[in-house]
């Protein structure tokens, strides 16, 4: 039976020339590093770090949310809060900080600062990114960014506006002090951070491919991120100018949103949105590219279409820019505007289908080890479905008057990024420790930690469908009494997932204390990518040799 | 490290440098800086963290030049990347401004705004004469793209005499423009907190001029690095960089030229 | 095998749709009922629209689901490395490449085609009878009404501590908005400071009302009777507090009410309608 267990020497690489390395030469050691480092994997490994650091804190708040939730009523106060109207702002305040924390500082850096840097350069045949130093302040950017959004969480209340960041709500008039201030630079950093990472990312794909490997035989983790890298680019700074404008309006007197002075609130969305909308498929396309990998290794079979499976992500990608009004449906838009937005909308659902199709048509056929990584990526498909099917019904602007600022809502894009994109980053921990850590994780374990968190993510959100049809608004407290029985349900899932996420830090911990050593390859045949034939854990230089990808295999 | 014995690949494994720890220090610096002076403080927060931003970019560009001399890592491939890198930092660019321009469409054209006004500019609003300044500056930058590219030619020809003239006389055709620019905004009517209009012509405009000084800066210490004979007619990455730069501010411009200035200025939408 | 699969996937989802499809009728009209798992009833033309056009979705949606959970549950099955130790290299197959892009996009325009239908139904109303002006503030609304002689009243949350029996918690006003049915009525919403959204679950209606423009939309009632809604854009730290109770009565008794308002509310100030800025106006002291 192939690849039970760990396989004890690497198989036999396809291409040649890599797989001696030993870290010759000196590297720095100690905390310069770290904070000097120039090094694709230690960055890797630095954003990894920092995203389970800010899931701990994205998670307490989640959790502190549904404490309060489980029941009708105000059951909280914290002990530095005054009064109610304080503790009702600080909630406000856990809104908007669990939505920047999950988006900018767990699942961004997750995917494409660390899978995305410890992989590209591996997979791609190149001994590093493009601009190794310039990829060191981008993580350490995103760092300080961080630091400056929990500054801004307890500076004079706390920006209490959603992660949308709406004026007037967030202007000087309603925001009197320097929390949102300080949150707009925040968002700066780590714009900066993604802008400089996309330019690395994309000339490093673009112009350090192993001799041999053109672009339509690369990986399709590659793929990802490069049209992950090109919406980055493109996006980011438009935020970037409408926090400008919201700065300038809060302190300098501009009139950019202000209505009495010949401004417009409905500018700060579509500018912002203009950017929303694609951030959320830079949230899942690294997904995407992730349980390419894992589905073609554990089916021991290539991606089913793969040139579908690419240019998919690359027409997700530019239609994902032409569809950001439909966050605006009930603002206020004009009726012809909207009956676009619908159409263009609706047209994402082909490709996205289409990858759904072909990674079905993967597996079949295919001989399916359902190791851990699998276990994530079937459930990813399910759940991407689920979710995908909300969104192709919130589509419709005329089915949005009765779902929009509901918890249908907050239902759909939990499922497609917080079950998802997460299972997706779970995929790619199992998948990838190994050889990022030389050791394997706790097999039991990993499978419980599976299904406690599967469960558990069921549990709170499939509930907020019902919460959403019946009319619970976002952003609230508390809640009329007929909402306390789905509510409660929610809340008993989050103990749940909250449990099987602490389980999943004793498992990390674990692996990396006493998990078994692996090879370097432990998935066997179906692995047949490039990172599978260095040592594992890889050694701090890679490739210096590089791979001759001449004489390979079609990907197709 | 690799570059200490022979590399068997073209590309740069960038030693460990501590710029990147120290300009986000300095990033960190000016946010809470900005802050504190936003909110009624002294400014000396922030402008020692831009001080430090300054001298972190100095020395980490200094790297990169001494990199580009030490024969060994700047390969051909190294510096395509380095040319490709630029060209997506300036498409990122483009984008920002694209935001202030989608700002400033919206806040004056009706069938993009419930609330735009009804006419452009707006009722007691003197715009600025888009065919006195703004004309002239528009000329300057232009000839200052033509002198750009002349410099490339002599570049070219390998004649750094040459190239460090003509871009010198770049260099001051750019301050020219910030000058000419800079008295504008002290002689117009309307002030920076005056309302829409000048929220839109401000910041578009501000920070049009923002990238006018750092193309400048970025052209002069071109010129300096031309004046010791950095370039060579295969390698200038540098050079090259910066006149794209400066291109790029040059279209920037002459797009405000006619949709901020003489459009805007035109009173086009009807009252 | 796969029969009994697919009955026991099946059947629990049949047996909740029927459930969630069938409960409409047993519930009040006007405000959610505990463990509600589906719409408040519909109580205006467009609503009921909304919900027939939500049955097309999930109907759609749901066979999507169940498809692809099919799928799966074979593939584990079938596919597993047990089972098929040898694995295929199958990596195309042209026609199922076109089925699977062209009969999505067939069942996209299924469900465009309604939509936009829809869409353009519930945007305005052609006849009014009516006009209601909403205004929205932190954190109360204000009703005026402009044809009846343009008398305006602010409707704000009655505290959990002053309910009287039976008036539900969070959903109680001082007082309702009232309007007859069976009536065209336009909705004019405008707010004076940050954005709210006016939203009534069984009316069908939901739209932001943003200060210095003035959205508009329109509502039937079909019946008498009271109707809840909650505020739906984040609007500051009671944004939880401030829900909108419609109170549906007959034209005549339409006409009574009013009368009677005009003089209650005599001295309420009409809340100056939203401006469009003169742009450029003198700077606002900061």
């Amino acid at each position: 039976m192939a690849n039970e267990t760990t396989v004890a020497e690497a198989a036999p690489a396809k291409a040649h020339g890599n797989g001696h390395e030993n870290g010759h030469g000196h590297h720095p050691t100690g905390w310069r590093r770290w904070l000097f480092s120039t090094n694709h994997k230690d960055i890797g490994t630095m954003y990894i770090v920092l995203s389970l650091v800010a899931a701990l804190v994205g998670g307490a708040m989640s959790f502190l949310i549904r404490l309060e939730l489980a029941e009708p009523g105000i059951q909280y106060n914290l002990f530095w809060l005054d009064n109610e109207a304080a503790y009702l702002q600080f909630y406000n305040v856990l809104v908007t900080g669990h939505g920047f924390i999950m988006v900018f500082f767990v699942v961004m850096p997750a995917m494409i600062g660390g899978f995305g840097n410890w992989f590209v350069p591996l997979l791609i045949g190149a001994p590093d990114m493009a601009f190794p130093r310039m990829n060191n302040i981008s993580f350490w950017l995103l760092a300080a960014s961080l630091v400056l959004l929990l500054i801004a969480a307890f500076t004079q209340g706390g920006p209490g506006t959603g992660w949308t960041v709406y004026p007037p709500l967030s202007n000087a008039e309603f925001h009197p002090g320097a929390a949102v201030d300080l949150g707009i630079l925040s968002l700066h950093l780590a714009g900066a951070s993604s802008v400089l990472g996309a330019v690395n990312f994309i000339t490093t794909i673009f112009n350090m491919r192993a001799p041999g490997l053109v672009i339509h035989r690369m990986p399709l983790f590659v793929w990802a991120i490069l049209v992950t890298a090109f919406l980055l680019l493109l996006a980011i700074p438009v935020l970037a100018g409408a926090l400008t404008m919201l700065l300038t309006d809060r302190n300098f007197g501009t009139a950019f949103f202000d209505a009495a002075r010949g401004g417009d609130p409905v500018l700060w969305q579509q500018l912002f949105w203009f950017f929303g909308h694609p951030e959320v498929y830079i949230i899942i396309i690294p997904a995407f590219g992730i349980i390419s990998q894992v589905i073609s290794t554990f089916s021991k079979k290539p991606i089913f279409g793969y040139l579908g499976m690419a240019y998919a992500m690359v027409f997700i990608g530019f239609v994902g820019f032409i569809v950001w009004a439909h966050h605006l449906y009930t603002s206020g838009l004009d009726v012809d505007t909207r009956a676009y937005f619908v159409s263009a909308t609706l047209i994402i659902a082909v490709p996205t289908g289409i990858k759904i199709f072909s990674w079905l048509a993967t597996m079949w056929g295919g001989s399916i080890d359902f190791r851990t990584p699998m276990l994530f990526a079937c459930g990813f498909i399910f759940l991407f479905v689920m979710g995908g099917v909300t969104g192709v019904a919130l589509a419709n602007a005329g089915m949005d008057i009765a779902f929009h600022d509901t918890y249908f809502v907050v239902a759909h894009f939990h499922y497609v990024m917080a079950i998802a994109a997460v299972f997706a980053m779970f995929a790619g921990f199992y998948y990838w420790i190994g050889k990022m850590s030389g050791r394997q994780y706790p097999r039991v374990l990993a499978r419980v930690h599976f299904w406690m968190f599967f469960i558990g993510v069921n549990v709170v959100f499939f509930p907020q469908h019902f919460l959403g049809m019946a009319g619970m608004p976002r952003r609230i407290p508390d809640y009329p009494d007929a909402y306390a029985g789905w509510n409660y349900v929610s809340s008993v899932g989050s103990y749940l997932t909250t449990a099987s996420t602490l389980l999943f830090f004793y498992i990390i911990w674990r692996t990396l204390r006493s998990g078994e050593k692996v090879a370097a390859n432990q998935w066997g045949e179906g692995a047949t990518t490039l990172e599978w034939t260095v040592d594992s854990p890889a050694p701090f230089h890679t490739h210096e040799d590089l791979p001759d990808m001449r004489e390979k295999q079609p990907a197709e | 490290m690799a570059s200490e014995q022979t590399k068997k690949h073209p590309y740069h494994m960038v030693e460990p440098s501590p710029w990147p720890a120290i300009g986000t220090l300095a990033a960190f610096i000016m946010a809470i800086g900005g802050v504190w002076y936003m909110k009624g403080g002294t400014i000396y927060l922030f402008a020692t963290g831009l001080l430090i931003l300054f001298w972190v970019s100095y020395r980490w560009w200094r790297d990169v030049v001494a990199e580009s001399r030490n024969g060994v890592d700047h390969t051909n491939v190294v510096r395509l990347g380095l040319r490709m890198g630029m060209v997506l930092f300036i498409a990122s660019e483009v984008m920002f401004f694209f935001a202030f321009f989608w700002a400033y469409f919206h806040s004056s054209m009706p069938i993009f705004s419930l609330v735009a006004p009804e006419s452009w500019p707006p009722k007691g609003v003197v715009p600025l004469d888009a065919w006195s300044v703004p004309f002239l500056n528009t000329v300057i930058l232009l000839s200052s793209g033509a002198t750009v590219t002349f410099a490339h030619h002599a570049l070219l020809q390998g004649n750094a005499k040459k190239t460090a003239r003509w871009l010198l006389l770049t260099v001051l055709l750019g301050l020219t423009f910030t000058g000419f620019q800079a008295y504008e905004y002290v002689h117009a009517t309307f002030t920076f907190t005056g309302g829409i209009y000048s929220s839109t012509f401000y910041l578009a405009t501000g920070f049009h001029g923002f990238h006018v000084i750092v193309g400048t800066i970025f052209l002069f210490v071109c010129w300096r690095r031309a004046k010791a004979e950095h370039f060579t007619p295969e390698a200038h990455v540098g050079f090259e960089a910066a006149a794209w730069y400066w291109h790029f501010v040059d279209v920037v411009w002459l797009f405000l030229f006619v949709w901020v200035y003489w459009w805007g200025g035109s009173g086009a939408v009807a009252g | 095998m796969l029969r009994i699969l697919k009955l026991i996937v099946l059947v629990p989802v049949l047996a909740a749709l029927s459930l969630m499809l069938g409960t409409g009728d047993v519930f009040a009209a006007g405000r959610a009922e505990p463990w509600q798992m589906w719409f408040q009833p519909a109580a205006t033309p467009v609503m009921e629209r909304i919900l027939e056009f939500h049955n097309l979705l999930l109907i759609i949606e749901v066979s999507i689901v169940v498809f692809v959970l099919a799928i799966m549950c074979y593939i584990i099955f079938r596919f597993n490395a047990k089972s098929n130790p040898v694995p295929s290299k199958t990596t195309h197959n042209t026609l199922l490449e076109v089925i699977w892009t062209g009969v999505p996009l067939f069942i996209l325009i299924i469900i465009a085609i309604p939509s936009l239908k829809l869409l353009y139904y519930a945007d305005k109303v052609q006849d009014a009878e009516m006009t209601l002006k909403v205004t929205g503030n932190q954190w109360y609304w204000n009703y005026s009404y402009p044809d009846h002689g343009g008398f305006a009243f602010d409707s704000i949350i009655v505290p959990n501590a002053e309910l009287k029996k039976g008036q539900p918690r969070l959903l109680t006003v001082d007082n309702p908005v009232v309007l007859p049915a069976r009536t065209n009525i336009r909705l004019l919403l405008t707010s004076a400071d940050v954005i709210h959204n006016w939203a009534v679950p069984a009316f069908g209606v939901k739209l932001d009302t943003v200060g210095g423009r003035i959205n508009e939309t329109w509502v039937n009632i079909n019946k008498e009777g009271d109707y809840y809604g909650m505020c739906s854009e984040l609007c500051g730290v009671n944004h939880a507090f401030m829900p909108i109770h419609v109170k549906a009565v007959s034209k005549a008794d339409f006409a009574i009410w009013v009368k009677k308002a005009k003089k209650d509310f005599a001295d309420v100030e009409v809340p100056a309608a939203a401006k469009l800025a003169q742009a450029d106006a003198p700077a606002v002291a900061r």
